[in-house]
């Protein structure tokens, strides 16, 4: 076929010129921007001032920074512990011929079809709840003053029910995922595995899993990426001011670019671009460290 | 070749076109906010014609929600300023967040907005550059001979010394109390000093009711304004803003509200309180007696309350040998402003004085149960009778908080060992290690 460039140049150009302008300007605009003291976000360029690392060193040195990248990390660990299990286990059990799976399957979505402030809403005010909550009413019918009483919103535990409810409403959505992985799955291995007398446990074991292994990095990822960007959820578990237990960096470069609380408070929108920088770095790092725990080009099936 | 040609040329359109598409917001400002108009008032539950887009009305960006009681009055007022003087009003009600994320940036892509509102603070400082000066045109219109002195004086104070914004809605923070409850309690007069206020709290408890309560959302106040009240607020907010934690202030306030903790004058739940619980829950249903709020909370718990909830108000009491006294606290409005690049000055403060005057003024009073700005509106809402005395009383200004949110990085720390405080499980001691370590 005769090549021809200048047609290749042309077809291509509105691609690039768009992915320029709306992925590599902002990007590299951002980069800049954290090295400048910069009041209002869209200040002409003019205005800012340069401080080199300050915003950097500002951010390590700050007890509540510190705290958000904390928070976020505990997000993505313990909630990626329990949102990836509960939503291997379902995903498992609803492939795994049961009745009514349909209905199970959108049962455990629904969360994520619900507005998510509705959804916080409903765990904030009723929930959780000291005084006429679902778990206080629990607690109470089973004689169990453990529940009853626990109160889930104070300082010590605001973290935990923030929890709770975020990965109620996530495991639908990456459930889904393992299950159409596993959907993919021949039936062929698993009646030959119970020809051969294996259990379920077992296939699940040594034929699901190993299998699922890009799915679950496709999952991983996903969770990830989700992390970092965790602000709607802070925000509507402490509306107004922010707090300890549920700031993440999202919320305080927010915070750092249109002020917080009712508060007149010093806006810098490069310590708004620094965080952005920052997390960037850990969602890449992440995905590198991903890549390298689940090659999944050594199975083939 | 033609066939060549034709498509480098389709190319070269389709190019073209794309960018055109992209950079008409840049250049040409007026083109852009006509075609957003439609756009974003389908989004808002349709409400003025996009007077916007013929580019001969005014433009008003609102900080209210279009649900919100003020969005309805305001915009009931509207129809009939059009219908009054012919000119079209194209508001759009963009919400507290829409305005504090979207207003500097439309401003400064050059977006055709004349009017704007927001808190009288936010307005005269984050947005201060775009800001019109009204002197002359509050000047010719005699705008001052009905407004309410002290908070024209307000805005000149943070306008830089001159008018840059009109005041409407005011608001006061004070405490506002269940008078039934005081009643029953045996409370007959508000508690002005610390002192008194122990012994009402006392009475109320006696009464087997919760003195007080409060929600994660305000209970920074209660530190910053017990701290202003013994050294003055802008000493507070030096204390909050530089760490200065070892202040003997900060130990004093703490162990005040160490004492109250202790005497069990604060709700069970004070720590697990997420904003509105203990507003709607605790105060609203009448089993706590007291919350420090500002004069909106009346109309925000009303459905919760019912009619014939009486409410009380006082002023943070002044504590002994304290610098400031009940009659500072912070007071304020929303206010309307001008965008300095507007070319319809005169028809925006037209509008201005329409809404914040006569019957809109009062319109908007009874609808969202406020204050009203005109002077010659004296008649309040029955919810707030008990306002107006410690609103006139009024001489010295606390920006929010009390100067207790003034740093943004120490603020989620104070408000969780502050409730922490109130719910007894950190003492005064505590409560200042936990300040001085989170300076660190």
């Amino acid at each position: 076929m005769k090549k021809n460039k200048t047609m290749i140049v042309v077809f291509l150009a509105p691609a690039v010129i768009m992915f320029c302008i709306i992925f590599l300007y902002p990007i590299f605009r951002t980069i800049a921007m954290s090295f400048f003291k910069i009041e209002g976000v869209t200040d002409a360029v003019s205005k800012w001032q340069f401080s080199g690392l300050a915003n950097y060193i500002k951010l390590f040195n700050t007890e509540l920074f510190r705290i958000s990248m904390w928070n976020i990390f505990r997000i993505w660990l313990f909630g990626g512990i329990i949102v990836m299990g509960l939503a291997l286990l379902f995903a498992a059990i609803l492939t795994s011929g049961i009745r009514f799976k349909s209905a199970f399957r959108a049962i455990i979505y629904m969360p994520n079809v619900v507005s998510a402030v509705a959804l916080a809403t409903m765990w904030l005010q009723y929930v959780f709840s000291p005084k006429f909550g679902l778990f206080k009413s629990i607690g109470e019918l089973l004689h169990w003053e453990g529940l009853a009483k626990f109160q889930w919103l104070d300082p010590s535990h605001l973290f935990f029910a923030l929890l709770v409810a975020y990965c109620f409403g996530m495991v639908g959505y990456h459930m889904l995922i393992f299950a159409s992985g596993i959907e993919r799955i021949s039936t062929d291995y698993f009646e030959a595995a119970t020809l051969d007398g294996a259990s379920k446990v077992q296939q699940f074991r040594y034929i699901t899993l190993p299998l699922l292994k890009g799915v679950t990095k496709t999952n991983i990822t996903m969770w990830s990426i989700s992390s970092a960007g965790f602000f709607l959820w802070s925000q509507l578990f402490s509306m107004v001011v922010s707090n300890t237990q549920t700031i993440t960096p999202v919320v305080y470069m927010y915070q750092n670019i249109f002020g917080a609380g009712n508060s007149m408070t010093e806006r810098n929108a490069g310590i708004g671009a620094a965080v952005g920088v920052l997390l960037s770095v850990c969602v890449v790092l992440i995905f590198v460290v991903c890549n390298k725990v689940f090659k999944d080009d050594d199975i083939e099936f | 070749m033609k066939k060549k040609m034709l498509s480098a040329l389709l190319c070269a359109t389709m190019v073209a076109a794309t960018l055109a598409g992209c950079g008409s917001s840049g250049n040409q400002p007026a083109a852009d906010s006509g075609t957003e108009a439609p756009a974003a008032d389908a989004a808002e539950g349709g409400t003025e014609a996009p007077a916007g887009a013929t580019g001969d009305g005014l433009v008003y960006w609102s900080m209210w929600d279009a649900a919100e009681p003020q969005a309805q009055a305001i915009k009931q007022s509207i129809e009939a300023f059009t219908a009054e003087t012919g000119i079209a009003v194209d508001v759009q009600f963009k919400g507290r967040t829409g305005i504090r994320e979207g207003l500097q940036p439309a401003l400064d892509a050059g977006t055709n907005i004349d009017v704007f509102d927001e808190d009288i603070d936010r307005v005269n400082t984050t947005w201060g550059s775009y800001l019109m000066d009204l002197e002359e045109l509050a000047k010719a219109n005699d705008y001052e001979a009905t407004a309410n002195a002290g908070l024209i004086a307000a805005c000149r104070e943070v306008g830089g010394g001159t008018l840059k914004s009109i005041p409407y809605q005011p608001n006061v923070f004070a405490y506002f109390y269940n008078e039934e409850i005081f009643k029953e309690a045996g409370v007959e007069k508000v508690p002005e000093t610390w002192d008194e206020f122990l012994d009402t709290c006392q009475k109320i408890k006696d009464a087997n009711y919760t003195p007080i309560t409060n929600d994660n959302a305000y209970i920074a106040s209660l530190f910053g304004y017990h701290m202003s009240r013994l050294i003055g607020e802008p000493a507070t907010e030096e204390v909050v803003k530089n760490g200065d934690w070892d202040n003997e202030a900060v130990l004093k306030t703490a162990q005040a509200y160490e004492e109250l903790a202790s005497k069990g004058y604060f709700s069970e739940t004070i720590e697990s309180n997420q904003w509105p619980a203990g507003q709607n829950t605790e105060l609203a249903m009448g089993t706590a007696a007291m919350y420090l709020n500002g004069s909106w909370l009346p109309n925000e718990v009303k459905d919760i309350a019912g009619e014939d909830f009486k409410w009380g108000c006082f002023s943070y009491p002044a504590v002994e040998g304290g610098v400031d006294g009940t009659e500072a606290s912070n007071y304020g409005a929303q206010v309307f402003a001008i965008n300095a690049k507007s070319t319809k000055a005169e028809q925006a403060f037209q509008l201005i004085t329409y809404l914040t005057k006569g019957e809109a003024d009062a319109l908007l009073s009874e609808m969202s149960v406020g204050i009203p700005a005109d002077t010659s509106n004296t008649e309040w809402p029955t919810l707030l009778t008990n306002v107006k005395p410690v609103m006139d009383s009024m001489t010295t200004r606390y920006p929010w908080a009390a100067g207790a949110e003034a740093n943004a990085d120490m603020t989620p720390i104070i408000v969780e060992n502050f409730t922490k405080l109130c719910g007894g499980s950190l003492d005064a001691q505590g409560f200042v290690d936990a300040l001085k370590a989170a300076g660190n």
